[in-house]
């Protein structure tokens, strides 16, 4: 759907970011390689501290063991702005930190994978710099800037998004099971369907190949079996309120034969909802609409009575980052893996106004 | 000079440039009749038309809309990149004139309430339409300064805004995502009058356009600018003044199209609105027949067919199912298989064809 001239020019674009970052890797990868030679100025280091099992990444903070969140200085690489979710991310970080007393440097990579590497050697090369988190854009790639990381002494955490590199590192993931989302997800259909006849479901899926949109679907899959219910058709909706509103358009004028819509995020189950709305049905009562991340537009529609359910993806992060970060710092052992706090949110709920009154995002 | 004697009939429709498009649209819409049962059934709902092909015409309102300026820069042997970005900062001037209060952090409850309220508009809706026309026109008077004044290559000179106006249109709102509940607004969009109001506005922009450029003598001028715009200039065309004018309305054509989209979706979505359409309106024009970067003879409606052969091969594979992985590859191939039927060979073949049939009796 692209014009060959304009995609060449982005092709042209593309290859040049890429020359760039390679040759800035080359630059600061020598650069980081003479002046700082690996923890070599601390050898009384690991006599002090009695060796454990799990090699902990060295710190090189001063003030461990009895670290402050005043002490801590905290780079984090957010991916850019995509909508809601993203934005109370942010502003969990920022708002967070300064409760907390601890300073953050803020790095907006703006969706581009060039500019979040560029952004995390500035934080390896900031001698202020102590804590790294990252959003990464990409799963791959890491590996070389995490072992710089590690070598200048800086502690590695990953919000939001995994990714594939050896887990020594890093210092811990915090972030959502999507898959477990699934799961909860069937789960709220199953009782959403509970007492219709049919059990027809439509899934608009997010952006093809993200592992948000893999494992929601997968996990959706493992639990839609135990009531019966069939997924008949999928597509993609790329995350946005007009292509989901598009797609279920589309399929609405071929039947009406569906009971349920499993929207992988919020804002295609509220394009979905238009389109539900333009062909003469009602969404919450003939077609019921699932989606996922709990943001505010989800919490009017579901107050309208037009979204059912909503599994939460929890973007305020930042307190158990910065918990994890001075546990860290002072030492302290962590699990790979730190599974975020999540809830599900129905429209029959009570309460519903009071929750949507009381949230921050 | 024979054989035109022979078959001026069919002879002309097959060099007209309307041929190819709407044989394009037809082959696909056939594909639909044959594999999608109820494509081509079409219902009155509220006295209102209710059915695929209708969808496929209002979806593409938005392209189509750029389509119609993009002919013209185009024909005056330019490009214009930007007009995906100018949709988002149309759609965000609109929106934030119609609800600056969503973007403070502290309200006092008699403001507070007026945020959801869907009959409160902070300026009268003309007003509205008005600025956001006017903000819209000046990023294309921009462009066609860089264009004709600086002489940057269009290109380039487009690429610039095209680059920051998203990033314009983000601090516009101040990276929010501004929900628009005025509804007056929303008519825009997803009004309907019998047929979709936002296929009345493309109508009435294109009549207007048709009238400027062959009521006129702006359309030769245009067609000359592009063709050669030096012996233009000998001839005493100001090229200058007529590719100002030129991405001036393809500017206008943009916000016309911001409103559109953003009030289908009834948001401002400053990241995603527009993205990647002035591919699809590039595309649009040169499946209707106007030469890329050389310019020259074009055709309005040829553009608007190409805009809807484009949104018919996305409602298509949407209504036949085809996997969300698949979508993009094979989008792509109906694109060069379209793209193959204006090359040289099938072009000569088709002449032949009419030329033997027609020669015959």
């Amino acid at each position: 759907m692209k014009s060959p001239e304009g995609e060449r020019i982005m092709l042209r674009f593309k290859t040049l970011a890429y020359l760039l970052i390679v040759f800035s890797m080359l630059l600061t990868g020598c650069k980081t390689a003479t002046a700082v030679p690996p923890t070599a100025t601390k050898p009384p280091a690991p006599t002090a501290v009695p060796p454990t099992d799990v090699p902990l990444p060295k710190t090189g903070l001063a003030c461990t063991p009895n670290c402050k969140y005043s002490d801590l200085v905290v780079g984090f690489l957010q991916t850019g702005s995509e909508g809601g979710w993203r934005a109370a991310n942010t502003a969990s970080f920022k708002e967070t930190a300064e409760q907390l007393g601890l300073t953050l440097k803020f790095y907006d990579s703006q969706n581009d994978l060039a500019k979040q590497v560029a952004g995390f050697h500035q934080f390896i090369q900031d001698p202020e710099v102590n804590v790294i988190v990252l959003a990464a854009l990409e799963t791959t790639g890491w590996e070389d800037v995490l072992k710089e990381a590690q070598e200048a002494g800086k502690i590695v955490i990953l919000e939001d998004r995994r990714i594939d590199a050896p887990e020594d590192l890093y210092v811990t993931y915090i972030g959502s099971d999507f898959a477990e989302e699934g799961r909860k997800a069937a789960v709220e259909m199953c009782k959403l369907l509970e007492g219709s006849e049919k059990k027809v479901v439509w899934e608009l899926v997010g952006n093809v190949g993200s592992s948000a949109a893999k494992d929601r679907g997968q996990g959706f899959r493992e639990k839609m079996g135990e009531c019966g219910i069939t997924i008949a058709k999928s597509q993609t909706g790329n995350w946005s309120i007009t292509e989901g509103k598009q797609v279920t358009e589309a399929w609405l004028k071929e039947t009406q034969d569906v009971q349920g819509i499993f929207a992988q995020n919020d804002e295609m189950g509220l394009g979905a909802i238009e389109a539900i709305k333009e062909a003469g049905l009602k969404p919450g009562e003939d077609v019921k609409v699932l989606s996922f991340d709990a943001t505010a537009g989800a919490f009017k529609a579901m107050l309208a009575g037009e979204l059912s359910v909503t599994v939460e993806c929890n973007p305020l992060l930042a307190p158990q980052v910065y918990e994890a970060a001075l546990k860290a710092a002072n030492g302290g052992e962590l699990p790979k893996w730190v599974p975020s706090q999540e809830g599900v949110f129905s429209a029959d709920d009570p309460n519903l106004q009071q929750i949507a009154d009381g949230r921050k995002y | 000079m024979k054989q035109t004697k022979f078959s001026p009939s069919l002879r002309k429709i097959t060099e007209s440039k309307l041929f190819f498009p709407t044989l394009t649209l037809a082959l696909i819409l056939l594909f639909d009749l044959i594999t999608v049962p109820n494509f081509f059934s079409i219902q009155i709902r509220n006295g209102n038309l209710y059915g695929s092909l209708i969808d496929i015409f209002r979806n593409a309102s938005a392209v189509m809309l750029l389509s119609i300026g993009m002919t013209l820069v185009i024909a005056t042997g330019g490009v214009d990149l930007s007009v995906g970005a100018v949709m988002a900062i149309a759609a965000s001037v609109a929106a934030l004139l119609m609800n600056p209060y969503v973007l403070a952090t502290e309200l006092p409850p008699h403001l507070m309430k007026l945020i959801n309220d869907p009959q409160f508009t902070y300026q009268p809706l003309w007003i509205v339409i008005i600025v956001t026309l006017i903000v819209a026109t000046i990023c294309g008077l921009w462009n066609g300064l860089l264009v004709a004044y600086v002489r940057i290559q269009p290109m380039v000179a487009t690429l610039i805004l095209m680059i920051a106006g998203r990033g314009i249109a983000q601090l516009i709102t101040n990276g929010v995502r501004i929900q628009i509940f005025y509804e007056p607004y929303a008519f825009i969009g997803q009004g309907w009058k019998i047929l979709p109001f936002s296929l009345y506005l493309v109508a009435f922009v294109f009549v207007i356009a048709w009238i400027i450029t062959r009521r006129t003598a702006i359309g030769l001028f245009i067609e000359s600018v592009g063709i050669n715009f030096r012996s233009s200039y000998f001839s005493g065309i100001d090229e200058k003044k007529i590719k100002l004018l030129a991405y001036s309305f393809c500017g206008l054509c943009a916000g016309i199209a911001g409103l559109v989209a953003s009030s289908n979706i009834k948001t401002s979505d400053a990241y995603n609105i527009g993205m990647t359409l002035e591919l699809d309106a590039i595309l649009a024009v040169v499946i209707g027949g106007t030469v890329m970067g050389i310019g020259g003879r074009f055709s309005l409606l040829a553009s608007l067919i190409g805009a809807v052969v484009i949104q018919a091969i996305t409602t298509s594979m949407y209504a036949i199912g085809v996997q969300a992985f698949a979508l993009q590859a094979i989008k792509g191939l109906v694109v060069i298989f379209v793209i193959l039927l204006y090359s040289e060979q099938v072009r000569g073949f088709i002449r032949k064809l009419t030329v033997q049939k027609e020669a015959k009796p």
